[in-house]
């Protein structure tokens, strides 16, 4: 009849005072495991997302807060620009793992045919003067979006290190683009830099200068496989198709190319419009204008990312991540992780203090018993020993049971939530940044809200529950510490 | 000499005033005799016996269980495997059975006992007078004679020398309680245990082979 022996014919004795204990464990541990349960299911759909956004990030305006400023404020503001050195200075910090800054400029060709989509045999009338192909300007050798999965070198290299600094005139097209014209990796094709003036009278443009720039090509691109795919999914699919189009005569050339070529066009430009090239003089107002993009380390990186670059910047400019998307659409999963965790708060303390209460209500009654204990010499640990187990096992059976009820019910409780979020559109007002914006709606971050009983929610609610449990008997304990056999006995 | 209080005081605190339950007292007790301890209501029997068994302390002097001081053996330890105490109110455990109650200080005690515990708890519980189909019964299905029985069994069950009762009759009939003090006697007469017994009545204290009178902090011996 020892202590061990007496603990459990402690539960099975009273199978009145045990079951109560019970349903008050079990209750509670619904709370508990339910809370879990979501906050689990929201972590794992921020990290999924956040992983599906990728750790793209860039620097632009902050459009919130001009939209924010008021006229004189707005007057009294001098833009800075964001220069290269602040660029380069920024994608050195530890956390980037690459970084790139291109312009990009369209241009135009007589002897290269567009890609165009079998499908949309659509004849697109263009007013004004062709400009089909985007050259976008490259200062990372190895091209971030090959790097990134956006596409993948069909054939031929990448640049080198030289031709990006030496600006040389080579050039990685489409996979789709070379096919349409008979291109292949060595041969050379070329572009024509239009110089437009537009003529008030006739309402025309007119084409003031123009030089050709021929590009050798060293490397074929094809769009990645997943990116095709959700394409197709997708219910804009026009939208996309067009994206599609620009993508396949998109040729990415060394970024001095696109300097020089803008260059080029700006002074022609202004020689062919004096009145524009008087306003002008005097300003110091640069064609250049970088977008820079950084990739970094991991996705939990950009919250740092973000604090560390935000004092070397310009006023007004803010640091634009992909996961400043997932915030916009990531509303209602937000809210449910918020809630779940103030559940979790209230019901660990309030099965703590009622669990304590309900044990120290049966010790009371017990306290005969547990003297007897003591006058028989039992040390006082093995009597608390005795309490522990008779409570723990009933706690331990309580949260078994509610780990799978709990579960149950935060998956009808969260199914409920989403129905009822789905009824409200949302509109968020977004700015577009290459590389950074996905194809990401809310109902990707829905889709990717799953409770289920994975082992580390079963470890995680077994944890919890059974710390938060020997937490209130603390105070039952202490009771039992300071019982005194002879005025309970004598 | 089993057992021996030496010099000791207690009391409580009246405001300013000590007021003394106990003041110097000293006795001793011999293995083989049955003892009383006779005092009227409040006289502090029942404080004299909780510091003999080690369930309170005395504000100075001692007690010594062969001659080593129970402070120094530890009141625990002591309760644990010197002594048996038996209670006016019984005190055993309700949920439990008369066995198993007997069973309870034989897992606590390190003293050594048989290895077929059962066996030992169903005879003895034989010997005071409890029969195997009253001892698988709910102690609180029992007479309050039948669980004095079950009490004294329980005092006895870890081999101890030294048994202490504080009224152990006083909610028992005449009858009834002739028939434990028979019991006390045969433990102290026909084992060599020594058995304590702290009560009111005159009638016990003439059957006792050495009787005390309490009163007012003092003890006298009785005839
Ligand atoms: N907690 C206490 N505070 C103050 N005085 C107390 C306290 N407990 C007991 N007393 C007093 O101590 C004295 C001795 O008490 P004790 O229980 O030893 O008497 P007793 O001889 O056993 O009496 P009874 O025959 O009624 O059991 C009594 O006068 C009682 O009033
Ligand atoms: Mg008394």
């Amino acid at each position: 009849m020892n202590f061990i022996k007496r603990g459990f014919l402690g539960i099975t004795r009273k199978k009145g005072k045990s079951l109560i204990l019970l349903a008050v464990i079990f209750i509670l541990g619904n709370l508990i495991s339910g809370a879990i349960s979501i906050q689990q299911a929201t972590g794992n759909v921020e990290s999924t997302i956040k992983e599906r956004l990728g750790t793209a990030a860039t620097i632009d305006i902050d459009y919130d807060e001009w939209d924010a400023m008021s006229e004189s404020e707005l007057e009294s503001l001098e833009m800075e620009e964001i220069s290269v050195d602040l660029i380069k200075q920024i994608g050195e910090l530890s956390y980037v793992k690459y970084y790139d800054y291109s312009m990009s400029t369209w241009l135009g060709s007589e002897s290269v045919e567009s890609y165009h989509d079998e499908e949309s045999d659509v004849d697109y009338i263009v007013e004004g003067p062709s400009t089909d192909f985007r050259l976008k300007g490259i200062n990372y050798a190895p091209v971030i979006d090959f790097e990134e999965g956006k596409a993948e070198l069909a054939d031929g290299r990448v640049f080198t290190d030289d031709e990006i600094e030496k600006g040389t005139s080579v050039a990685i097209i489409s996979q789709k683009l070379a096919d349409e014209n008979n291109l292949n990796v060595g041969d050379t094709f070329t572009l024509a830099n239009d110089v437009y003036t537009y003529d008030e009278e006739t309402g025309e443009d007119d084409i003031v200068n123009s030089r050709d720039v021929v590009l050798e090509i060293i490397g074929l691109f094809e769009p990645s496989e997943a990116k095709k795919e959700t394409d197709e999914n997708s219910d804009s699919g026009m939208m996309i198709l067009t994206d599609d189009m620009d993508y396949h005569n998109t040729v990415y050339v060394p970024n001095e190319i696109v300097i020089d070529e803008t260059q080029f066009n700006w002074e022609e430009y202004l020689k062919a419009d004096e009145e524009l090239a008087e306003m002008m003089e005097g300003e110091d107002e640069s064609f250049e204008y970088y977008e820079p993009i950084y990739y970094l380390n991991n996705p939990e990186d950009i919250e740092a990312f973000t604090e560390e670059v935000k004092p070397l910047l310009p006023e007004l400019y803010s640091v634009i991540s992909a996961s400043d998307q997932y915030d916009n659409i990531a509303g209602p999963i937000e809210s449910m992780s918020k809630l779940a965790k103030y559940v979790l708060i209230v019901a660990v303390i309030a099965t703590v203090l009622i669990t304590g209460l309900v044990v120290l209500l049966f010790l009371r009654d017990r306290k005969r018993e547990l003297g007897i204990y003591l006058s028989l010499g039992e040390k006082r640990s093995r009597v608390v020993g005795q309490i522990l187990i008779e409570v723990m096992v009933v706690a331990v059976i309580g949260i078994t049971l509610s780990l799978f009820s709990g579960n149950l019910l935060a998956q009808q409780v969260s199914d409920t939530m989403m129905k009822a979020d789905d009824n409200q559109d949302e509109y968020f007002e977004e700015y577009y940044y290459e590389g950074i914006n996905t194809d990401l709606t809310a109902e990707d971050v829905m889709d990717s809200y799953e409770v289920t009983l994975n082992s580390s929610y079963v470890l995680g609610f077994y944890g919890v529950g059974l710390v938060t449990i020997l937490i209130s008997t603390i105070i039952p304990l202490i009771y039992i510490v300071r019982l005194n056999p002879k005025k309970i006995l004598m | 000499m089993i057992l021996e209080a030496k010099d000791l005081n207690y009391y409580y605190q009246d405001g300013e005033q000590r007021r003394y339950i106990l003041k110097d007292t000293s006795i001793s007790f011999e293995k083989g005799k049955f003892y009383t301890i006779l005092g009227q209501s409040g006289s502090g029997k029942t404080t004299l016996l909780s510091l003999l068994s080690a369930l309170d302390s005395p504000h100075s002097g001692e007690v010594l269980f062969n001659g080593d001081d129970i402070k120094k053996i530890g009141y625990e330890k002591y309760r644990r495997n010197n002594v048996g105490i038996i209670f006016q109110s019984y005190n055993l455990i309700p949920t439990f059975t008369a066995v198993e109650n007997v069973l309870v200080p034989m897992s606590i005690t390190e003293n050594e006992i048989p290895e077929d515990t059962k066996t030992v708890a169903y005879n003895l519980l034989d010997y005071i007078g409890i029969v195997k189909n009253k001892a698988d019964r709910l102690v609180n299905r029992l007479s309050g004679g039948e669980q004095q029985r079950v009490a004294i069994a329980r005092a006895l069950a870890t081999n101890v020398e030294l048994i202490l009762a504080d009224e152990p009759t006083g909610n028992l009939d005449e009858e009834m309680e002739q028939e434990i003090i028979e019991i006390f006697k045969k433990l102290a007469h026909e084992h060599g245990k020594c058995v304590i017994v702290v009560t009111h009545s005159n009638e016990i204290a003439l059957q006792s082979d050495q009787a005390f009178r309490l009163r007012k902090g003092v003890l006298t011996s009785y005839e």
